[in-house]
């Protein structure tokens, strides 16, 4: 049986770097991200994915778009040989982040981990698409 | 080893079913449908298809003599308490099987049972007896005769539909069960092909070119304005309450009228059934009610008459100005007709297994006012107004179950009639947005239309 110790000794942690400060961009703009892997604690990885998506939130079912989509199976490119990563990918021009009411449109990068075994471990890292302001309720700009 | 846990948490603070257990239940569920389409299918080929086929094939043809004839009586119980009786002709022929004379009963088709005695003894009396017939008999069985082959189409059809079905829902969810096993959600997304055709529903719906999520705006610059550049599309809430009240009426009336039919007919027939007469009375007021409501709905339609709304261009831009025309036709005076822009979000959601769709209007900005309009049956009310999308604005949005909809919307009081509504959707495009061509239209037409917005 694991004990609290024993599972956080086997979570994973990647510390991720935009190129932008603020996570701030604009469609068009290059993202460019930069990572590392950390606490595998000997855990063997056999792929690594990287993702730049969009994904709704709130009332209705999540919706997903993916923007840009590697999966890396080299060992060579992946812990223990390697703990670091990046991947750049040009932004489109939509859809931009979006603060609504019911909807939200999110724009994320995903690092995610296949371990030996079924256990996978992803590594969300929201960044803002365009400006657009959140929305309110009713608010009329007469 | 560790079973997948039931639950697994989503964002925020919602709980949702664990992938694991989903695919698993998914699988099972498609397995199941597959097996069961092909144990049906198999047991219709073998028990309707096979048989047709072998007597159309492998039975062996000689000359008989009808003896004796009658008819097969097939009773079986539907619903428990209750019996349905079928009859079928059956003929006792003799004929000759290498060098042997036989005596045996017909073995007819089953689709020859019919429930009316009348008809099955009206079949039969075609048969003489004493009369020389061809017939077939089965080698591996030469008691078994028949006197007549062909094959029962509507059998076959249903023996390949039902089961058919079945194979292709199950197969088509294992298939696309079996591809997504072991990918991660962002990897499916990105896998292109066999995914639009195995899951046709839950593609999004088409996007613009170069812009991910914003909807294709063919459809609402297809039509040519009569001042300004386009004609846009109309929405109208009413309309669609108008054809569901029609789709009501008329399959409500249907049912009552076969009612009717079948309690006047007992009438002509000297009975009563108190049973039917007790069900028509309720369904006859709730038939009577539905026409009203539709005729109700119908000439409220129709009395307000047609609202046009022409816009200088499209799609639109944030902080860009347009110019639009609203018109309105029909006669009588409106007390107030006002023109606004909204922004509205769409979610579509699953609750248990009705599946539902909000709409929350986020923004809203009245473009014009007007009051006490009229409208002459040879002069519509037309009206122009400048429309301005703000600089900041969303653009339009959409996605499998998620929407972020711009709209112009003419909202209207007539002195007589009900307040109604009508909805004009727009597309408005990212800022900034380098908008491809228009689709093709005439240029002539266009440039007719331009040179008749100069003149005014």
């Amino acid at each position: 049986m694991n004990t609290a110790a024993d599972r956080s000794q086997a979570m994973p942690r990647v510390e991720v770097q935009f190129d932008r400060p603020h996570r701030q961009h604009e469609p068009r703009d290059q993202v460019a991200v930069r990572y590392r892997i950390e606490g595998c604690d000997g855990e063997r990885i056999r792929a690594i994915e990287h993702s730049v998506l969009w994904y709704t939130e709130g009332k209705g079912e999540e919706d997903l778009g993916v923007h840009f989509f590697q999966r890396i199976t080299d060992r060579a490119m992946m812990p223990p040989a390697l703990s670091t990563g990046a991947f750049s990918t040009p932004l489109p021009q939509s859809p931009l982040s979006y603060e609504g009411l019911i909807v939200k449109v999110r724009w994320c990068v995903r690092v995610r981990l296949f371990f030996d075994g079924s256990r996978d471990f992803v590594s969300e890292h929201v960044f803002v698409l365009g400006r657009i302001p959140p929305a309110r309720l009713s608010e009329s700009r007469a | 080893m560790r079973l997948p846990r039931f639950f697994a948490k989503k964002r925020g603070h919602r709980r949702t079913g664990s992938r694991d257990w989903g695919v698993f239940g998914d699988g099972l569920f498609h397995g199941t449908l597959l097996v069961a389409g092909l144990c049906f299918g198999a047991i219709l080929v073998s028990g309707v298809a096979a048989p047709e086929w072998r007597i159309n094939h492998e039975f062996r043809e000689s000359k008989g003599t009808i003896l004796a004839k009658g008819l097969a009586r097939t009773t079986v119980a539907d619903p428990p308490g209750t019996v349905i009786t079928s009859w079928r002709p059956c003929l006792r022929v003799r004929y000759l099987t290498d060098g042997t004379v036989r005596e045996s009963w017909s073995h007819g088709p089953s689709a020859e049972n019919t429930p009316d005695r009348e008809a099955a003894l009206r079949r039969l009396a075609e048969w003489k007896l004493g009369e020389e017939t061809t017939c077939w008999y089965d080698p591996s069985a030469p008691q078994t005769v028949v006197l007549q082959r062909g094959y029962s189409w509507w059998l076959w059809l249903l023996s390949l539909l039902l089961p058919g079905a079945l194979v292709l829902i199950g197969g088509t969810g294992l298939v696309r069960g079996l591809r997504a096993w072991g990918k991660s959600e962002e990897h499916r997304a990105a896998s292109v092909g066999l995914s639009e055709l195995l899951d046709p529903l839950a593609q999004p719906a088409q996007a613009a070119p170069g812009y991910p999520a914003v909807p294709v705006w063919d459809d609402l610059v297809n039509s040519p304005g009569t001042i300004l550049r386009y004609r846009l599309p109309i929405e109208s809430p009413e309309s669609w309450t108008l054809v569901g009240f029609g789709l009501f009426a008329v399959l409500w009336n249907a049912v009552v009228v076969v009612l009717a039919v079948g309690a006047g007919l007992d009438l002509l027939g000297g009975r009563i059934d108190w049973w039917l007469f007790a069900l028509l009375v309720p369904f006859l007021g709730v038939g009577i009610g539905g026409g009203v409501l539709f005729a109700r709905s119908l000439v409220f339609a129709t009395a307000i008459g047609p609202t046009q709304l022409e816009i200088s261009d499209h799609p639109m831009l944030p902080g860009r100005r347009y110019d639009v025309l609203l018109a309105q036709g029909g006669t009588g005076t409106i007390r107030s007709l006002t023109l606004s822009l909204e922004l509205e979000e769409q979610a579509t959601f699953r609750q248990g297994t009705d599946t539902r769709t909000e709409h929350v209007v986020v923004w809203k900005q009245p473009v014009a006012d007007f009051h006490d309009v009229s409208a002459e049956p040879h002069s519509r009310f037309e009206a122009r107004a400048v429309v301005e999308v703000p600089q900041d604005a969303m653009h339009s949005f959409t996605s499998a179950h998620n929407a972020v909809r711009w709209r112009l919307v003419v909202r209207g009081t007539p002195e007589r009639w009900p307040a109604f509504s009508r909805i004009f959707p727009v597309v408005v495009f990212p800022p900034n947005a380098e908008l491809a061509a228009p689709p093709p239209r005439p240029l002539a037409s266009r440039d007719a239309l331009r040179s008749t917005e100069v003149t005014r």
